[in-house]
Parts: C-alpha cells; sequence; structure tokens
C-alpha cells in the first residue's frame, strides 16, 4: 500500500470514484450509518445522564463505565454477530420457544431463516454496534466535567434552585445542566461522528457487504495493486473527510442559530411546566428511559461478552441446537499458542500507553494553562480525522522518518493514535487539582519535584493508572494503523480477528474477539487496583484509646 | 489615584519617601533590626487595572498587620505577591525583604513565608503526621517525629497523628493545616482569610491561637480579611481601595 500518488493522478483518477457504480449507494449508507448512530448515541447519552449520573445518580453505574469502553469495538461487532446471525444464539433462543408453532411459521425451524440479520442492506446492525459503542465513550466525556468538583458542586447548587422554582428533578436537569454541558461535549460527539462515518472494521463485520459503506470501499480500493484504484480510494477517503468537515459545522451553526424546531431547545429553554403536565412528563419519560438504558446496556454488554466466551468453547453446534454438541478449548491453546500475536499484542500495548502516559503529563505539567486549552482542542484532530486518512498521514510520517513496517514505527503510530485518549481521560483530574497545593507546598520550602512525587501523582495515583489502562485499551483495538504502518508484518489479536471475521472459525474468531477485552480488562482492573483508595488507621482518640 | 490609608506608626522615617520610580533598585534597609516583614509596592496590576499602589508596610517580628478592603480590591494578590505565587497575569512593581533580606527574586520555597488559607489544603492522601512531616526539612527522622508530635500537642491534636484528614473537624483540619505551616518554620506568615469558614467559636478559639504562635515565634503575620474581628492591633490595619482600571 503506497501512499504517495501523484497529485495529477489522485485528480485524474479520483474523478472515477464519482462514475463508480456504487459510490453513490455507499456514501448514502455511510452518511445515513453515521448521522443516526452519531444522533442515537447521543440521544441515548443525555437521557442517561439525565438520571443525575455523575451528581447525584449511585456511583455502580459511572463504575462499569471502564468495563464498557475497554471492550473493543471489534470484539463486540463479532460478539453481536455471534449473538444475531441467523445461526446465531438468540435466533436459536427464539426458535427453540417457537417449536410448538412450527407447522404456522412461513420457513422451517430446522434451519437459519433466510434473511440478514447482520451485515444487512440498510446498515441496522452497524447503528445498533456503533449506538451501543459510542455511548459509553459520550458518557466517559460527559463524566469528566460532571465530575470535577468545582463544576459538580456548582451544577448541584443550580439544580437545588430550580427545584426551590418549582421544577422537577429531571425538568431542572434538562433546563439548567444540559445546556451547559451539550457545548463542552462538542470534542467528544466531533469523534463519535468522524468515527461512525469512517470506520472500517466494525462496518466490515457486521455492515452491508453489497455495497459496503464508502469508507470499507475506500479501504479495500487503497490494498488494490492498481494505483489508479488506490487514487480512486484516496479521493473517497478526501471526500469522508469532507463530509465529516462539512456535517460537524453544519450542526454547529444549527445549534448557534438556537434553531427553535430543534426538540432540545423546546426541552431546554420552553416555557416552565408544572409537575404534571404534558410537557413535564416528557422529561419525566426521558429519565425514565435512561434509566432502563442504565440498566440494559451492561447486561447487552455482559451478553455480548457471554456469546464470546460461549463461541470460543463451543464445539460442534447444529442449528437449532440451544447448546453445543460438545465444548473444546482448542481455540484457546491455539490462542495461546500464537505467542508472536500475543506478544505483539502487549509489548506494543504497553509501550505505547507508557510514552502517551509520560507525554501527556509532560504536557499537562509543562504548559501554561493557554496552551493547555488549545493543547486539548488539538487532542481531538486525530479523532475527528476518519480513521483511514489518520492511518495514511501515519504511515506517511513512518515512510518519511524510514520506520514502515518495523516495531519502531508501529510503535509511534500507536503511540499518537493513543496519546490523545490518555491526554483527554487527564483532563478531567488535572483540572480538579487545587492550584494552591502547589502553593502551599513551595511555601512550606518544599521544591516542586518534591511536590508532584509526594504530593501531586500520589494523588492522581487512580487516574494515571486508569489513563494508562485507556491508552493500552486503545492500543489494543487499533486496526488501521497497525495494517498500514505495519505493512501487514506484524499480528495483533485485533488484526487476527478481523482477518478471521470473514472466515468459518467461529471458536477461533471468538476467542481472539474475548483475548481483545480480556487484556485491556486485566489493565483495567490492575489500574483500579492501583489507585484504590488508602485506608487510614483509626485515630487513638476516635478509639477511646488517648 | 490609589493611596495609602494608614502606614504602621512604627515605620521607619526613612521609608516614607516617595513612590519608587519602575525600574529603581531597592536594596535592604539598613537598620540596627531590620523589620521581620517589610513590604514595598510600587504598584500592583491586574490586565486592565491597577490594584494597589504606593504601600509601605514594615513589620517587627510578632507583630500582625491585618489587610481589609472590598472583594476585587487586591487584598489576596497581594498576599500572593509577597509569597512568590502572583499569577503570571499580575504584574508587581517594588521589594519584599524578610529580616532584612530581599526575597522578591527567590522562589516562594526559598522565602521562608508561610501561608494558610481559608481551607486547611489537607493532602487527603497522607495521615496528619504525614501532612506535618511534608513541611520538615530532611533530618533525622526521630527528630523530625519528635518536632511533629510536639506541633501536634501544641493545637491539642496529640492522638490524631495517624488519623485521616477528611475524618476530622473543621476546627481539628485547621490547628493541623496552622501547626504545619509553623513546622516549616517561617519568619513571616501570610492568612488569606484563615478563620473565614469557621463558626464563631472555633473563629475566636483558632485566631487566639494564631495569634499566641505567632507572638511566641516571633512571627510577621500578614493577615487578610473582610471580619474587623481579626483585627489584632488598630494601629496595623490597611484599607485598600477599590481597583483602578488602567
Amino acid at each position: 500500500m503506497d501512499p504517495f500518488l501523484p497529485f495529477s493522478s489522485f485528480v485524474q483518477d479520483g474523478a472515477q470514484l464519482l462514475q463508480h457504480a456504487q459510490f453513490a449507494q455507499a456514501l448514502a449508507l455511510s452518511l445515513c450509518s453515521g448521522l443516526a448512530a452519531t444522533l442515537l448515541a447521543l440521544g441515548a447519552s443525555a437521557c442517561m445522564l439525565s438520571t443525575g449520573l455523575g451528581l447525584r445518580a449511585p456511583r455502580k453505574h459511572a463504575a462499569l463505565l471502564p468495563a464498557m469502553l475497554a471492550l473493543p469495538h471489534v470484539a463486540f461487532a463479532l460478539g453481536c454477530v455471534l449473538l444475531l446471525a441467523p445461526s446465531g444464539w438468540l435466533l436459536r433462543f427464539l426458535f427453540t420457544l417457537l417449536r410448538p408453532l412450527a407447522d404456522a411459521m412461513p420457513w422451517p425451524l430446522d434451519a437459519p431463516p433466510p434473511w440478514q440479520s447482520t451485515q444487512d442492506p440498510w446498515a441496522l446492525g452497524l447503528v445498533l454496534v456503533l449506538v451501543c459503542k459510542e455511548i459509553p465513550f459520550l458518557l466517559w466525556g460527559a463524566l469528566a466535567h460532571l465530575q470535577r468538583p468545582d463544576v459538580a458542586q456548582a451544577w448541584a447548587a443550580q439544580m437545588r434552585v430550580a427545584a426551590t422554582l418549582g421544577y422537577s428533578a429531571q425538568s431542572a436537569w434538562w433546563r439548567v445542566v444540559w445546556p451547559q454541558l451539550l457545548p463542552r461535549m462538542a470534542g467528544p460527539l466531533l469523534a463519535v461522528w468522524a468515527y461512525s462515518l469512517s470506520v472500517v472494521d466494525v462496518a466490515w463485520i457486521i455492515g452491508p457487504g453489497a455495497p459496503p459503506t464508502l469508507a470499507v470501499l475506500a479501504w479495500q480500493w487503497l490494498q488494490d495493486a492498481d494505483p489508479a484504484v488506490r487514487a480512486q480510494g484516496l479521493a473517497a477517503v478526501v471526500l469522508l473527510a469532507l463530509c465529516t468537515v462539512l456535517v460537524a459545522a453544519l450542526a454547529w451553526m444549527l445549534y448557534r442559530m438556537d434553531v427553535r424546531w430543534l426538540a432540545p431547545v423546546r426541552w431546554t429553554r420552553g416555557p416552565k411546566r408544572l409537575e404534571h403536565a404534558k410537557g413535564a412528563k416528557g422529561s419525566a419519560f426521558r429519565a425514565t428511559l435512561g434509566r432502563c438504558l442504565l440498566r440494559t446496556l451492561p447486561a447487552l454488554y455482559a451478553l455480548v461478552v457471554a456469546a464470546l466466551l460461549w463461541g470460543s468453547v463451543a464445539g460442534a453446534w447444529p442449528f437449532p441446537a440451544l447448546w453445543p454438541q460438545a465444548w473444546t478449548l482448542q481455540a484457546w491453546q491455539q490462542v495461546l499458542g500464537s505467542t508472536s500475536v500475543l506478544g505483539t499484542t502487549l509489548w506494543l500495548g504497553l509501550a505505547s500507553a507508557g510514552t502517551a502516559l509520560v507525554l501527556a503529563v509532560a504536557c499537562l505539567e509543562c504548559l501554561p494553562a493557554p496552551w493547555r486549552a488549545a493543547l486539548f482542542s488539538a487532542a481531538y484532530l486525530p479523532l475527528a480525522l476518519p480513521s483511514l486518512l489518520w492511518a495514511i498521514g501515519l504511515q506517511r510520517l513512518c515512510i518519511a522518518l524510514g520506520w514502515d513496517a518495523s516495531a519502531w514505527g508501529l510503535w509511534l503510530a500507536h503511540s499518537l493514535s493513543v496519546w490523545p485518549y490518555v491526554l483527554l481521560s487527564l483532563q478531567g483530574p488535572y483540572a480538579a487539582l487545587d492550584p494552591r497545593g502547589a502553593q502551599l507546598a513551595a511555601s512550606l520550602g518544599r521544591s516542586h519535584v518534591v511536590y508532584l512525587w509526594q504530593v501531586q501523582w500520589p494523588l492522581l495515583r487512580a487516574a494515571l493508572a486508569a489513563a494508562f489502562a485507556v491508552g493500552f485499551a486503545v492500543s489494543v483495538a487499533q486496526f488501521l494503523p497497525t495494517l498500514f504502518v505495519g505493512g501487514g508484518r506484524f499480528a495483533t489479536v485485533t488484526t487476527e480477528a478481523v482477518a478471521l471475521s470473514s472466515g468459518g472459525q467461529r471458536s477461533l474468531l471468538a476467542a481472539f474477539a474475548l483475548l481483545q477485552w480480556l487484556l485491556p480488562a486485566c489493565l483495567f482492573a490492575l489500574a483500579l487496583w492501583l489507585g484504590r483508595k488508602r485506608r487510614f488507621a483509626q485515630p487513638l482518640v476516635a478509639r477511646g484509646l488517648a | 489615584m490609589r493611596w495609602l490609608m494608614s502606614i504602621s506608626p512604627d515605620t521607619p522615617a526613612a521609608l516614607h519617601r516617595p513612590a519608587h520610580k519602575p525600574g529603581d533598585m531597592l536594596l535592604p534597609i539598613s537598620l540596627d533590626t531590620p523589620p521581620a516583614l517589610h513590604l514595598q509596592v510600587q504598584s500592583l496590576r491586574s490586565p486592565g487595572a491597577t490594584l494597589v499602589q504606593g504601600l509601605d508596610i514594615a513589620l517587627p517580628a510578632g507583630a500582625v498587620h491585618t489587610l481589609m478592603g472590598a472583594s476585587g480590591s487586591g487584598k489576596s494578590s497581594l498576599l500572593a505577591a509577597v509569597c512568590g505565587t502572583l499569577a503570571p497575569t499580575m504584574q508587581f512593581q517594588g521589594a519584599v525583604h524578610v529580616m532584612g533580606l530581599r526575597v522578591d527574586h527567590l522562589p516562594t520555597r526559598a522565602r521562608r513565608i508561610a501561608l494558610l488559607y481559608q481551607d486547611d489544603l489537607l493532602f487527603a492522601h497522607m495521615t496528619v503526621r504525614e501532612n506535618l512531616l511534608f513541611a520538615i526539612a530532611a533530618g533525622p527522622q526521630a527528630a523530625r517525629e519528635a518536632q511533629v508530635a510536639q506541633a501536634l500537642e501544641e493545637v491539642e491534636l496529640s492522638g490524631f497523628a495517624q488519623a485521616d484528614p477528611a475524618t476530622l473537624s473543621g476546627g481539628q483540619r485547621a490547628r493541623a493545616a496552622l501547626a504545619r505551616a509553623l513546622l516549616s518554620q517561617p519568619q513571616a506568615l501570610m492568612l488569606d482569610e484563615p478563620f473565614a469558614k469557621l463558626d464563631v467559636a472555633l473563629r475566636q478559639r483558632m485566631r487566639a491561637l494564631v495569634f499566641a504562635a505567632v507572638r511566641r515565634r516571633g512571627i510577621a503575620a500578614l493577615v487578610v480579611t473582610h471580619d474587623p474581628a481579626d483585627i489584632l492591633d488598630a494601629q496595623r490595619v490597611t484599607h485598600l481601595g477599590a481597583a483602578e482600571p488602567t
């Protein structure tokens, strides 16, 4: 995959894109699935947040977020395929229930039904996976603000004021907190939109096949030996980038123009309604929906993980049997035997997460406050770029450095891909630090280095450990950068899982997908243990001994 | 035009000189017994406003000077200028001398000026004992522990050495913060509304404790407050006027 194409060839051959038979439909699919996934994920996240998540709801829901974030998109998509496919577990379960009505059914119940419940032509499966995967990311972005002590206290106080003015807790949230929170979520939203529009691996696994989304087409074209086809692929990537920017700009303009017909404006600034009036019931309904989602989303994730676990140890399993005829650990033996894949995944994840953490901490410690704000905006740039464009950029950088298809190149590509996530996950904890602590330590005669070692970093231990785990999880999930920069010479659990997704080795595929989740989950568990709160001994006075 | 509304009566006459021109070198004052803290302010500016101009405060050891004024008048910024923690957007022209040595060019940690805020700012991950040890310079462990034990006794927190700061009451936390500040052996103490968050009874007790410690140890203290009850010496009060746009 040589990304260096002459500009004339790019313009000439790229223009052929418009004449391609599948182009219009692929673009429409990309735009519709991307928009639907972004808006649905935003709506669902808002409803979940309106239950008071981060402000007054129990912290157990927020505590489940790392586990959900640790499950990579590819593993989630593969788990959904195992659940939803015509021969998947859910249909087996449904067919078992319907067996007494077999005579009345339009198709025989002893064979998978003749419909496409995954890779459907309308991209519904793709939208479902994207929505379920992007909700935890948006919640994470929102909680970064909501869990800042200063912000949380101010908003909780404003909610109390709204309550004294006659608003229900839900109405108060939509009218007081949401209008302040939404603009702060512009970065995560842009990242979700860009990802949903240009995702390749998930769309390849569960998205439509004929035609696929434009990102999948572009990826296929970019791998072609013919430079003219590659130019077409590059033109498709550039078009996706343009679409990302244009739609994001349009959305921002609509928001700034206070378009009155937008429902949230009515919910957030409409006339005050009495507690039991029709309008007030709407916010109560949204909160109920949010509470349902708070319970069902973790359950869905658990089901997906269970399906992967199930699939990885299932032997022969003819349709419509609910349980496999035999159990086998063959897939796991094969997975654990592929030491190079595991080794590459581990060293790459640890090295890139470590590098990104050091880099992020250095930026946060050394840059003055106004620069920091610019840095956080810049950190969203790699997230807001179409993943193909980002991967091509990384490949060009590595070629320029002479690191193409080398371990150094892969380390650099993963570190750069991981860095924004690590930085953004440290944004909230660093903002919550009281700057007077450093001044106080200095007034006590201690150097800044002593303050960092003895006060600031121990205080941030949980956040630093979590940021490292986030970085590791992001590195494990990288597909395109590994493929483009590694030149096919390096295999990770993600590249293996995607490669196996088009084959028939269900148990091996499930084992690799599960490993994609298990490795980051172990790191998140370790991070939780490292960041656990210190237990203090009870003072003598409290024990009545002094 | 901003001006100093009151000057300590024991300020040497030599110090009642016209405000220095910007860029003038401010040399240490040659006195037999230099003031423990001598603050000379030509100007203290925030972006777009002059907060303080032409202020001169000289404090002997053990004296407490009170700074009062409306919010935004520059009281806390003045303390920050003394400690060396002024925000980069602010501009301080003047000099700070501690025991006759000019310290305003030194980093905060080298000035030997301790700080107490209205929030105790005890480090949450450390026990009370560890918080206090943080303020003591390196040395034999036994000696450091003895200093901590004595400091805790002085503030009536002897049984709380191993306690989690979060489990202490507001008054206990304030006393622990005071003990920590005093353990750093400061020659001056800056108090930024230190009693504002305490209830009336605690405030009186804490005030007495702080002023007694300041007097006993011969530390010069500068107190920023809105509460007239915090004035220890009516002769040592400066009222800052409102900021002037520049």
